[in-house]
C-alpha cells in the first residue's frame, strides 16, 4: 500500500512538473500591411501579450488596437476613430490551439494553428500555419495569414476605397519565455 | 468678359487651388504628438494607475486611452524589446501586475543609467491593459 502511495505521489509530481510549464511573452510583434495602388499603410505593434499552456499547446492572444503605431498620424487617428473603432473593441483577441504540440522538436519546424480571432467584436474561425522554436528557456512562433477587412465588419468609406486594400496581412512573430510567479 | 477679368478669374482660381493642395497635404502629413514637448493630461501615481484598471477596466479606458499621463513608480524591471528600444516595467511588490512604460527609440541611451527599485517619473501615451497598464512613446522626467 505504502509503496502504492509512494508510486502514486511520484507520477503526481512528475505530471505536474510536466504541466504546469506556461510561456509568455508581453512585448510580441505584430503588424499589418494593406497594398493597393494608391499607397502601401503598414502599422506595427509592440505590445502584443501572448500565452502558450504547454501542457495542452493551447495559444491565447491579447492585442492593444491602440497601440498600433502607424507612419503617419491620420492614418492612425482613421484607423482607431473610423475603421476599428478602438474605444468601443479596445482589443483583438486569439484563442486556439498549436496543433501536435507535444510532438514538436527542433528548429523552424512548421505547425498548424487552429482557433477563434475576435477584431472589431466579430469572431471568426481562423486557420494559419507559422514557424515554431521550441527549447527548454524559449518558444518562438512567427508567421503570416490575410484579414479579409469586410469579414470583421468594418466599413471602408468609398472614398478611401482605393487606399486600403480589401484584405490586409497580418505578420506576427511572438518570442515567448517561461513564466515565472 | 473682358480680358482682365478673365485674367483675375484664372488666378484667383490657381491661388485657391494651390491653398487646397497645401492644406491637404498639411493635414495628410500632420505629425505624431511629441511627447517630450507635450504637457501630460494626467499625473498620477503607478499604483493608481494600475488599481483604476482593475478595478473598472471600461472607465478606466475612458478615462485614459491616448491620453498622455505622467506617472511615478518604482522600477521593477528594465530590458528591451527586440529593435533595442527600452522596456520599464514599474511596479510595488505586493500588486498584481504592473505599468509597463515602452520607451521612444530617443530615450534610450538613458536607460543604462537607471536602477531596479528606483522611483521614477515618466510621461508616455496609455494604449491599454492587458496584464499590465501599456504606456508608449514614453520619455523619463525624473
Amino acid at each position: 500500500m505504502k509503496s502504492i502511495n509512494i508510486l502514486l505521489c511520484f507520477f503526481l509530481f512528475s505530471t505536474i512538473s510536466f504541466g504546469q510549464g506556461k510561456f509568455l511573452t508581453k512585448q510580441g510583434y505584430a503588424s499589418f500591411f494593406s497594398s493597393s495602388p494608391a499607397e502601401d499603410i503598414e502599422a506595427n505593434n509592440n505590445q502584443v501579450l501572448s500565452i502558450i499552456d504547454t501542457s495542452t499547446g493551447t495559444i491565447a492572444i491579447s492585442i492593444l488596437m491602440k497601440s498600433f503605431m502607424f507612419e503617419k498620424s491620420l492614418m492612425q487617428e482613421h484607423f482607431n476613430e473610423n475603421y476599428v473603432e478602438s474605444d468601443k473593441y479596445p482589443k483583438a483577441i486569439f484563442k486556439g490551439q498549436i496543433l501536435d504540440f507535444k510532438n514538436i522538436a527542433g528548429n523552424e519546424q512548421v505547425v498548424s494553428i487552429v482557433g477563434d480571432i475576435t477584431i472589431h467584436g466579430v469572431t471568426k474561425k481562423l486557420e494559419t500555419q507559422g514557424k515554431i522554436n521550441k527549447t527548454e528557456g524559449s518558444i518562438t512562433l512567427a508567421g503570416d495569414f490575410p484579414v479579409k477587412v469586410a469579414d470583421f465588419g468594418i466599413k471602408i468609406p468609398s472614398v478611401v476605397v482605393n487606399n486600403i486594400a480589401e484584405t490586409i496581412k497580418v505578420t506576427f512573430e511572438l518570442d515567448h519565455k517561461p513564466y515565472k510567479k | 468678359m473682358t480680358r482682365k477679368t478673365r485674367i483675375i478669374v484664372i488666378i484667383s482660381m490657381l491661388i485657391i487651388a494651390l491653398i487646397g493642395t497645401f492644406i491637404y497635404t498639411a493635414v495628410y502629413n500632420k505629425p505624431h504628438i511629441d511627447v517630450s514637448e507635450t504637457a501630460p493630461n494626467i499625473s498620477i501615481e503607478s499604483s493608481v494607475l494600475l488599481d483604476d484598471f482593475l478595478n473598472d477596466e471600461t472607465q478606466a479606458n475612458s478615462k485614459y486611452l491616448d491620453q498622455i499621463i505622467e506617472i511615478s513608480g518604482a522600477i521593477s524591471e528594465i530590458t528591451t524589446n527586440k529593435d533595442g528600444n527600452g522596456i520599464i516595467t514599474l511596479s510595488n511588490e505586493n500588486s498584481i501586475g504592473s505599468v509597463i512604460c515602452h520607451l521612444s527609440p530617443e530615450e534610450n541611451k538613458k536607460i543604462n543609467s537607471l536602477k531596479k527599485e528606483q522611483k521614477i517619473t515618466i510621461k508616455g501615451i496609455c494604449t491599454g491593459y492587458l496584464m499590465d497598464v501599456i504606456l508608449v512613446k514614453c520619455v523619463l522626467v525624473y
